[in-house]
């Protein structure tokens, strides 16, 4: 097998983490602003507002607004902060209104009362950034997300958040017609697709987020003209923490430049070196490092291939190698796969990439493979491996701790039983070929209403339980809450199947509340030998629910048994109407 | 043979004392009760009695059997237990037991053990409430304390059985009734019920959702599946025990054997037993005399003479004594260790309390007759509140626990309510509305006055009043108003008992390490004659007694409240020019619009006008009757002769509570003790709908004695606006000495008394620079706080040259000759925000020949960098030859962990300043020093900002206020200035009232609603305005009418080379404490119901509005407004 399968040397590439201590290019570290270095800084000053906006009218709503220039109300983003709601992003025109970030929620209604407020949602705004720095690299592959040390907040009040993008743009400018036109392009691009940004061309990153942010009509700078650029700007461009710019503002000192043409040591022993530092930084007599933008996989193995492969089986047999590599590294570190992510690299450029989800740690070779092996079977002919593949690389996105006591009753398939391992190999199985979320388990739900009392829910979710809100599913969307599988209700008074939906019948019953003395259910009539009850469950009156209704358990002279109920009390109802709900064992 | 009418006894009603679970008040338990002629009622709430009088009490009127009881919950896994004294000894053990239980807890909790029970169960019957007994585990814990309680208290025990309706009621029951054969108990049927009437489920699911956390959506099971915990009649009691009718009849055993009654608790007087081995009587008639000795040195008058002597005999009669020896021992104490207190209440102006120092009102003075106040035939006990100077109190307190011990005293309770704020903040909460619709819902700022939250703020807050939801949330959280939350402490009412006061009350811990709390609040305490003295906190008398001590000390002058001069024409002189910022109670503006309408020339005068602004005489429109009697335009006459007797010191107009009390006797014929329901009625008209029946009884009985039928109307009307802000005479005679006390230091000593203001702040209604600024405007020099001339509190200081005329105001003219001041004010370091007293005292002590710059402060005076940062932004280093700027960059170079090593030897070389790269800064131009001047000291001495703006403001066509009533009614005119409050009354109009200050006086603003929303940013966001707008002046006053404002705060800004940068640099300082932007206004003003007289009336005056919140916190009673309170009184 191995000589059908000309592998490459082996290139096993185990990232250990720690991203953000590594430099995205390992120069030098010559200052002074090196003449080679050009940063691109981006600020999407209302990436959440435009967010919002786009889902509403479409991504087009800048370039061609629905109604007016801006339509709808002024648009404010709020969010909670030290147990307050306090703005955290504002539209254009929520700004000229004279609202401001970190202001209070009733503050602000108080002075506009029609604005529209949108919950915060932090989550959705770094992922739209992640996917316009993806989008990014049509420019450059070099982008990393916020300014240069991630999300920095410039009004120093902790409310809102700076969005931004830093792009290392040394030697492809050209490819665009030069630095202005790249940056012109990428606006052009970015408003067209509903963004708002300002961009700015520097020596150093740090000079970049200061011009973009601060700037005024001068947006690329030359080494040389850094200082002089910087020097009129607000200390805050800086990146100086709030307190910083608030005590030297006491001081009088409120632009760079006044830093710039003062002596260093006092400054240094009144603010500490990190102002300094800030200093350096944006003029380039400090090197600044500059984070990479995707976080490297918790583990992974990767194959080089000399020669492309294209056949279904090579594959997987290629993955089988790449699994049982991956699982060495993973029982090393005691870990397991929760999710999986295979990329195969076409000779042509595109890359084709396989995730699955497991729904329980997985560290084992051939279960990792099988489960690509059941997805490269459901793919069918859908995997074009055009004029073959020449690099794969098989990564754990995300582990967790493994049990290795585990391993031992995945060994075959047999004894289907209690097991709730084989139960939960059996949804990754049935997860892989079906997709997971198609796969589902009945689940209690805590509820007096009976015919709410269980519902279906993924049974990655429910039967191994850890992974909830993998899906993005957040239990606000769930009707009730779901409880372990222990809190049925157990109750002997209850069918363990209802009738798909209660059926009228006729009943001749004692009032207020006595059980019936016969009734006729599908046609036949049936006399009532022994009941119990009521047990009396009212409506969910919040929904608007008010009737309430009268629960026997009847057993008819032939033995068989009914749940049955009347809906409305005794002088509640006009006609107390009689419904049969389930049959008891 | 059942009868063929069954009766039945209720013994467990939880009432909404059980607090998040049960879902009526007593008193609907009780109606409800009646209402279904139930046999009797028993009240059970979880471990507490808390809200057993108020059953009672209602219970008394309607004559339903009442029986106080409580739940016991257990935390060792015991049943749940009623339990029920017998008698007086039974109650005992509940209190005790129950005391017990609370102590151990932390506050509000109550940890109780089985064995607690079997040791304090003696005299009490018990009924054992057992939960699911299907289940093993649960029946045989159940058996085991059943089999425990059996043999320990024999035939008082009972096992209990609800039926619930749950799908194994049937089961549950007969394992119930198996259960109690078993153990040789009765069954007894109850019901559980947690509210009166089915109705309320939708209330008692939402009080368990905010009990535990969670919304309706996702409360599921944790809800009642049914509405059957209501009250129900016997009959179908009797139906549903239709196979235990034993266990029915049982309740009618049981509640028979309870004979215990709340009116045995009545005169729990603490043992005043005097050394002396006199009687109470004889020891009280004693200090009187020596009293009346003291204060007549030249001998005592006949009048007086007899006065004490009608007094006393009273006080024999109704055996008062021992109530009057507590009191004047509480303030023997205080006065012995220099604490300023005076007495009020309708027993504290009494010559006898003259004569005993409880108060300094000569009663000779004020015309006012002991028997107004106390009426013999109601036999209520007498009330006396003490107040004591606000920074002392806590050692009056320490000392009635060392006196009286733990055992016979403790706090009252208080019991914190929902308000609709709250309760639509809950209410929401629970429906799972954003945290932005309940925000709306329950508005902060001007959001809806909490009464009625309606329509128009809903929409107002953007949401859909057509949402059924929220029309649910609406209906529910006005259900859920006035619903005790939990209960917390009086904020000085102590209750002193004979017997141990745990067994006559259950006593619980307060959040307050060393205080403990009993279970009621004082009208509970108060309805059933239990005493309680009222030792409450007053900013004034601290005020006062400092003003006081200025005085002995700079003036040599030794001044108490009795030795100052009566009468004085000169200080009547100045309250009528209304010139009375800063004095007590007459210092807001709608008091000091109606100074010079009512001109009060004697003390008297000074009584009537502490209680004519109020909302019992408004809601009663009797202020403009009594002001045109007063003027002499109406003729003075009396509804009737007999009326002459009662309202003839007042000019023929009811203005005091006593009044309206009497004329209820007097002419519409209620007994004493009807006139005393209806006030209380009145009080708490919530709980109780029978105010109906008063008002009818009220008007035809004033129209069956000829009375106009409007005037009983407003009469009516009146009473019931003094049951919600009741101010009787005879504490607005104690008040009103302390006005007198004030007007007279601040008429003669301008210095000293705002020296001695600044220093008892936070106090009162104005902000520290308001103050300042009257202070100057009256001719004081006010010097600036400094590093070393300032100690914490302001000072006199000698003024070269001392007061001069030709600074005093040329409004105050006229008091030139009046003003004895020589000295000067220094400021406080008090003053500079975040600085605190110990830094204070610190640099004070170490401060020598004076300190050369920051870091010698730093170093000899121990203080933190950042205390000497404050003191650099406070521009404190001026003595030292620093301004701000420069001493922030000496303070800033000060490296905390540095300072042991330094003084000794500095071997740190190029760190010491002096031989540091020189660095020079940016001068601080003048009108940013007098911005950073309000940022850091709440003011400025330097200048008024709007002083350094002028130029562009004449450029614009601004005026000073100051020219504002020159320019004429009717005239157009522009002025600006910096905010100072801004009020909007909560009433349909919408009106919203403003003041701003520039450097030569205020203007106050009106802004109607059309201009409002069109302007709203502005008035809502800017701290500096320019308005333009039309004069009017009505009465005196002057008004501008805005027609268009102006965000006029970046001119401010731009003062401050950092424009823009530096934003919000001023903040809030300055603004008045009254402004209800900054401090929403307490819900309590809410009380005052809609579309009541008094809302309109507050529309015209809209001063009023905050005069009746300091009202509440002068008086400082209802706890709960203390904590609706944002901490901190100024705006720093």
């Amino acid at each position: 097998m191995n000589a059908a399968l000309p592998f490459a040397p082996n290139l096993p590439q185990a990232c250990a983490a720690a991203p953000e201590a590594r430099a995205v290019r390992a120069g030098d570290p010559a200052g002074g602003g090196d003449p080679a270095r050009r940063y691109l800084s981006l600020h999407l000053p209302f990436l959440s507002t435009d967010r919002i906006l786009r889902l509403r009218h479409g991504p087009r709503w800048r370039a061609s607004p629905p109604q007016g220039p801006m339509p709808g109300r002024p648009l404010v983003v709020a969010g909670k902060r030290d147990n307050a709601m306090r703005l955290v992003a504002l539209d254009e025109r929520a700004g000229r209104a004279g609202l401001s970030v970190g202001q209070a929620l009733t503050d602000a209604r108080a002075i506009l009362p029609g604005i529209d407020v949108a919950p915060e949602d932090a989550r959705a705004d770094a992922t739209l950034l992640a996917a316009l720095a993806g989008w990014c690299d049509r420019y450059t592959p070099l982008v990393a997300i916020g300014g240069a040390d991630g999300g920095h907040d410039p009004a120093g009040n902790g409310a809102g958040r700076d969005h931004g993008l830093v792009l290392d743009i040394a030697g492809c400018a050209h490819l665009f017609g030069g630095e202005r036109a790249l940056s012109a392009d990428l606006l052009a691009r970015l408003f067209d697709m509903g963004f708002s940004a300002r961009a700015a061309i520097a020596p150093t990153p740090g000079a970049a987020w200061a011009l973009a942010r601060f700037g005024g009509r001068e947006t690329v700078v030359t080494a040389a003209g850094a200082r002089r650029a910087l020097a009129p700007l607000p200390l805050a461009a800086l990146r100086l923490p709030a307190e910083t710019v608030a005590g030297l503002g006491r001081l009088g000192l409120y632009y760079i430049g006044d830093l710039m043409m003062r002596p260093r040591a006092p400054l240094a022993r009144r603010f500490g070196r990190e102002l300094l530092l800030c200093l350096d930084r944006a003029t380039g007599a400090v090197e600044e490092p500059v984070s990479p933008r995707l976080p490297a996989p918790a583990l992974s193995a990767e194959r080089r291939l000399a020669e492309p492969l294209s056949r279904t089986q090579d594959i997987r047999i290629l993955i089988g190698r790449l699994a049982s590599h991956l699982s060495e590294r993973l029982k090393k570190a005691g870990q397991g796969a929760r999710i999986l992510d295979l990329a195969l690299w076409r000779v042509d450029g595109h890359v084709a990439r396989l995730g699955v989800g497991a729904s329980r740690p997985l560290a084992d070779g051939p279960a990792i493979a099988a489960l690509f092996g059941e997805r490269l079977t459901a793919l069918g002919d859908d995997l074009d491996a055009g004029f073959g593949f020449d690099m794969a690389r098989l990564s754990a996105l995300e582990t967790e701790r493994c049990e290795p006591a585990g391993q031992d009753f995945l060994a075959g398939d047999s004894g289907a039983g209690d097991n709730p391992a084989n139960l939960a190999h059996l949804i990754d199985r049935l997860g892989a070929r079906l997709g997971i979320a198609n796969v589902l388990l009945a689940a209690p739900v805590d509820t007096h209403r009976p015919e709410e009392a269980e519902r279906l829910v993924p049974a990655a979710d429910g039967a191994g339980g850890a992974k909830s809100g993998r899906e993005g599913k957040t239990p606000e969307q769930i009707p009730g809450p779901a409880r372990p599988a222990s809190d049925w209700i157990d109750a002997p008074a209850r069918p363990l199947r209802l009738l798909a939906r209660p059926e009228p019948i006729e009943a001749l019953a004692a009032v207020p509340d006595g059980p019936p003395l016969r009734f006729r259910w599908r046609r036949a009539l049936r006399e009532v030998a022994a009941a119990e009850g009521p047990e009396r469950i009212a409506g969910p009156w919040w929904r608007g629910d008010t009737q309430t209704r009268d629960y026997f358990r009847v057993e008819d002279r032939k033995g068989r048994r009914y749940w049955l109920y009347r809906e409305g009390l005794f002088g509640e109802a006009a006609a107390p109407r009689w419904f049969l709900h389930g049959l008891l064992a | 043979m059942l009868p063929a009418v069954p009766a039945y006894a209720e013994l467990a009603a939880a009432s909404n004392f059980s607090f998040l679970r049960g879902a009526s008040h007593p008193e609907e338990m009780v109606a409800q009760a009646s209402r279904l002629g139930l046999a009797a009622l028993g009240l059970a709430d979880r471990n507490t009695v808390a809200g057993v009088v108020r059953a009672h009490m209602a219970a008394k009127e309607r004559r339903l059997p009442f029986h106080p009881g409580c739940r016991l919950v257990f935390a060792d896994g015991t049943p749940d237990c009623l339990a029920y004294p017998r008698n007086p000894s039974g109650w005992n053990n509940l209190c005790r037991l129950l005391s017990a239980g609370n102590l151990r807890a932390r506050k509000g909790a109550c940890e109780l053990r089985l064995g607690d029970l079997l040791e304090w169960g003696r005299d009490l019957s018990l009924a054992l409430l057992p939960q699911d007994v299907l289940e093993d585990a649960r029946r045989e814990a159940a058996s085991a304390a059943l089999q425990r309680l059996r043999a320990a208290f024999g035939k008082s025990v009972r096992l209990a059985a609800a039926f619930a309706y749950g799908p194994l009621d049937a089961r549950e029951i007969a394992a119930r009734a198996a259960m109690a054969r078993i153990a040789g108990v009765a069954l007894m049927a109850i019901n559980d019920a947690l509210y009166h009437e089915p109705g309320r489920r939708p209330v008692q699911d939402v009080l368990t959702c905010i009990r535990e956390h969670v919304t309706l959506a996702a409360a599921g099971r944790r809800l009642a599946a049914n509405a059957e915990r209501h009250l129900k009649p016997a009959a179908e009691m009797a139906r549903l025990f239709a196979q235990y009718p034993g266990a029915v009849a049982e309740t009618l055993a049981f509640a028979g054997e309870l004979s215990f009654s709340l009116e045995e608790l009545r005169h729990q007087y603490p043992d005043e037993t005097p050394a002396s081995g006199l009687s109470c009587q004889e020891e009280l008639a004693r200090l009187a005399g020596e009293g009346a000795a003291r204060r007549y040195p030249q001998g005592v008058p006949q009048k007086v003479r007899d006065q004490i002597a009608h007094e006393l005999a009273l006080i024999a009669e109704l055996g008062y004594a021992p109530y009057f020896l507590t009191v004047n021992d509480i303030v023997r104490f205080a006065r012995s260790q220099g604490i300023l207190c005076q007495g009020r209440g309708s027993a504290a102006n009494s010559a006898v309390c003259f004569c005993l120092g409880i108060t300094d009102v000569d009663p000779a003075l004020a015309d006012l007759l002991f028997e107004r106040f106390i009426s013999p035939e109601r036999r209520e006990p007498p009330d006396i509140d003490v107040d004591f100077e606000h920074e002392r109190r806590e050692e009056v307190i320490q000392y009635i626990y060392a006196k009286y011990g733990r055992a016979h005293s403790g706090l009252a309770a208080s019991v914190i309510t929902y308000r609709a704020r709250s309760a639509a903040r809950e209410v929401g909460k629970v429906f799972g509305l954003s945290a932005d619709a309940i925000g709306a819902l329950s508005g902060s700022v001007w959001g809806h006055s909490s009464a009625n939250l309606g329509e128009r703020e809903a929409r107002q807050g953007g949401l859909d009043i057509a949402d059924p939801a929220l029309a649910q949330v609406i209906g529910i959280a006005s259900q859920l108003n006035g619903f005790p939350r939990h209960l917390s402490q009086h904020v000085g009412g102590f209750v002193i008992t004979r017997d141990r006061l745990d067994a006559v009350i259950p006593v619980m811990n307060t959040a307050m390490a060393g205080r403990t709390q009993v279970e009621w609040d004082k009208d509970d305490l108060e309805s059933l004659g239990i005493l309680k003295i009222d030792v409450l906190a007053l900013g004034m008398l601290t005020c006062l007694r400092k003003a006081f001590g200025l005085l002995a000390e700079r003036y040599g002058i030794a001044m108490t409240l009795a030795t100052m001069p009566k009468e004085d024409p000169r200080v009547y002189a100045m309250i009528q020019r209304a010139d009375t910022i800063g004095v007590f109670q007459i210092e807001c503006r709608a008091q000091m619009s109606m100074l010079p309408r009512l001109k009060p020339a004697c003390f008297y005068d000074l009584v009537i006008e502490v209680a004519i602004v109020r909302p019992g005489p408004i809601q009663g429109d009797m202020v403009h009757p009594y002001l045109r009697r007063r003027q002499g335009r109406e003729k003075v006459s009396y509804p009737s002769a007999e009326l002459e007797a009662v309202l003839g010191r007042t000019l023929g107009v009811p203005l005091f509570q006593e009044q309206a009390m009497k004329i209820a006797i007097v002419a519409a014929g209620f007994s004493p003790g009807e006139a005393d329901r209806l006030r209380r009625a009145m009080a708490t008209f919530r709980r109780v709908g029978t105010i109906g029946a008063f008002r009818a009884k009220l008007v035809e009985g004033m129209a069956a004695r000829g009375y106009e039928r409007e005037f009983a109307e407003r009469c009516f009307r009146q009473i019931e606006g003094f049951g919600e802000y009741g101010f009787p005479e005879s504490h607005a005679a104690s008040f009103a000495l302390l006005v007198y006390a004030s007007c007279w230091l601040k008429c003669h000593y301008p210095d000293v008394y705002a020296a001695a203001i600044l220093n008892a702040q936070p106090m009162g209604f104005y902000s520290a620079a308001q103050l300042v600024r009257d202070a100057r405007e009256h001719g004081v020099r006010m010097l600036p706080p400094d590093i070393n001339r300032s100690a914490f509190d302001a000072l006199l200081e000698e003024d070269e040259g001392g007061w001069r005329r030709k600074r005093l105001h040329p409004a105050h003219a006229g008091m030139a000759a009046d003003i004895r001041s020589r000295f000067a004010v220094r400021l406080g370091l008090r003053q500079v925000t975040g600085f605190g007293e110990k830094d204070a005292a610190a640099l004070v002590a170490a401060r020598g020949e004076g300190y050369r710059d920051a870091r010698d402060l730093w170093l000899r005076a121990g203080l933190s960098r950042g205390a000497v940062e404050r003191l650099a932004d406070a521009d404190c280093y001026r003595s030292a030859g620093f301004d701000r700027r420069e001493a922030l960059w000496q303070a800033r170079a000060l490296a905390g962990a540095a300072r042991a090593a330094l003084p000794l030897f500095d071997r740190t070389g190029s760190s010491d300043p002096q031989r540091e790269e020189a660095t020079t800064l940016p001068v601080m131009p003048a009108g940013e020093h007098v911005v950073q001047d309000y940022r850091h000291l709440s003011l400025s001495l330097k200048g008024h900002p709007a002083a350094f703006v002028r130029d562009r403001l004449a450029a614009a066509g601004h005026v000073f206020c100051r020219d504002v009533a020159g320019a004429g009614n009717g005239a157009c005119v522009r002025v600006a200035g910096l905010v100072m409050v801004r009020q909007r009354p909560g009433s349909a109009k919408g009106v919203v009232f403003m003041t701003i200050e520039d450097e030569t006086g205020i203007a106050n603003l009106i802004v109607w609603p059309k201009v409002f929303e069109k302007f709203r940013g502005v008035v809502m966001g800017a701290r500096f305005v320019g308005v333009e707008g039309r004069v009017q002046t009505a009465d005196g006053v002057t008004h501008v009418v805005a027609g268009r404002l102006e965000d006029a705060t970046r001119m401010l800004l731009q003062l401050s080379e950092a424009h823009g940068l530096a934003t919000g640099a001023l903040g809030v300082a300055g603004m008045a404490n009254a402004d209800e932007v900054r401090r929403p206004v307490v819900e309590q003003r809410a009380r005052v119901k809609p579309r009541s007289r008094l809302a309109r009336l507050i529309v015209d005056t809209p001063e009023l509005r905050r005069e009746l919140r300091q009202d509440m916190e002068r008086l400082a009673k209802p706890g709960e407004i203390r904590k609706a309170l944002p901490k901190g009184r100024n705006f720093r």
